[in-house]
């Protein structure tokens, strides 16, 4: 006997993922997953925007998926600020953060007083972007150390996320990099999608970053009047 | 790597679907399918699902049968609908760029077969 179900195979996730939106939008945070490639700079970039967002009277938390280890956590210790650690696993651990850790790792927050949350997604450009966290934005990055052809090669990532943030540009100098022509690449998997170009140790490129994350965090009031 | 979990989501809701309907059945065949952006390996799911498999007594000797669909695509400038085989996701015939995927991005437990009573 043959039974037709057609469901959604990972629609626990994603009813998981629109709980959390839900709490999100009502206590005014704005949530973001960064994404991207074991090293392209996440950590680094956490490390050079918090403390602009923090000048700006931005209240900000973290969660940090890094999960092989605590490392990361441990390089924003100094910022001062909430950070929830997702459980590790010294020899790999998972692929991608789904809601089933993302929920938890939220409760530590005190939502209210919390402005924007970033999740550091686990270093992978292919698992993170099949599995919705509830983050209003997805930001991935890419760095000018990884070939131009990276977004036709993992498609999906480029699709989900609505800002993607070329970084490490202080490096092009002594690079072969054509910006451009991952720039092309980029919008032809999503023509839609933000790009900026960002240095975490320079700082290049940062504020305007900040820029567009306030401007988008403004946003939300339509959504706000279902809470 | 994503393919474990994935094989996990499918157990969890095969096992739900026919617990609901005729509970401690033996599950001979499942239809999987996903599309091409899913970037599914068939063989690292089917070695997941045949790894896990055996922890579940009603699905011990069930067959993961994987589908992988194409990417199909609507602008909506002028309406057209086609098949994409290269990952460009502008119109093939107004190069609009308001593109609306169809189908090819999402995974779906498509049917179950279950053992004849
Ligand atoms: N020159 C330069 N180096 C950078 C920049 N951003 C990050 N790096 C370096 O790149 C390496 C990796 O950076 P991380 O911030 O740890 O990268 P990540 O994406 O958090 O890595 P995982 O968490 O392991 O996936 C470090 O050695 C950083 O110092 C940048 O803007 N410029
Ligand atoms: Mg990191
Ligand atoms: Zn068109």
């Amino acid at each position: 006997m043959k039974l037709f179900i057609v469901r959604k195979v990972l629609e626990a996730n994603a009813k998981i993922a629109d709980e959390i939106r839900r709490k999100m939008i009502c206590s005014d945070t704005l949530l973001i997953n960064i994404m991207s490639s074991p090293g392209s700079g996440k950590t680094a970039l956490l490390e050079t925007l918090i403390p602009r967002l923090q000048k700006r009277g931005v209240r900000v938390g973290v969660i940090e998926g890094d999960i092989t280890s605590t490392r990361d956590a441990e390089r924003l210790q100094p910022l001062n600020i909430p950070i929830s650690q997702i459980n590790t696993e010294p020899f790999g651990g998972d692929c991608h953060l789904g809601t089933e850790v993302i929920l938890p790792a939220l409760e530590p927050f005190d939502l209210e007083k919390t402005d924007i949350i970033f999740i550091e997604n686990v270093g992978n450009l292919v698992c993170p972007a099949e599995f919705d966290t509830g983050a209003a934005l997805n930001v991935v990055l890419i760095s000018v150390t990884e070939g131009e052809d990276k977004p036709l090669k993992y498609p999906l990532m480029f699709r989900v996320c609505q800002h993607a943030l070329i970084s490490k540009i202080d490096l092009l100098s002594v690079l072969d990099f054509d910006v451009e022509f991952l720039k092309t690449n980029i919008l032809k998997i999503n023509p839609k999608i933000k790009i900026s170009e960002i240095s975490s140790k320079t700082g290049k490129g940062i504020d305007e970053f900040i820029d567009k994350l306030i401007r988008f965090s403004g946003k939300d009031d339509i959504a706000k009047s279902k809470c | 790597m994503h393919e474990l979990t994935i094989a996990e989501n499918i157990i969890k809701m095969v096992e739900l679907e026919v617990g609901k309907r005729k509970p401690d059945q033996k599950i001979r065949r499942i239809v999987f399918q996903a599309g091409r952006m899913n970037a599914i390996i068939p063989e690292s799911l089917t070695f997941s699902f045949d790894t896990i498999k055996k922890y579940h007594a009603n699905l011990a000797e069930a067959e993961l049968v994987i589908q992988i669909l194409p990417i199909t695509v609507r602008c909506q400038s002028c309406g057209s609908e086609s098949t994409i085989d290269e990952p460009e996701f502008s119109c093939q015939h107004c190069s609009g760029t308001e593109i609306e995927m169809l189908s090819g991005s999402e995974m779906f437990v498509e049917s179950i077969e279950i053992d004849e009573e």
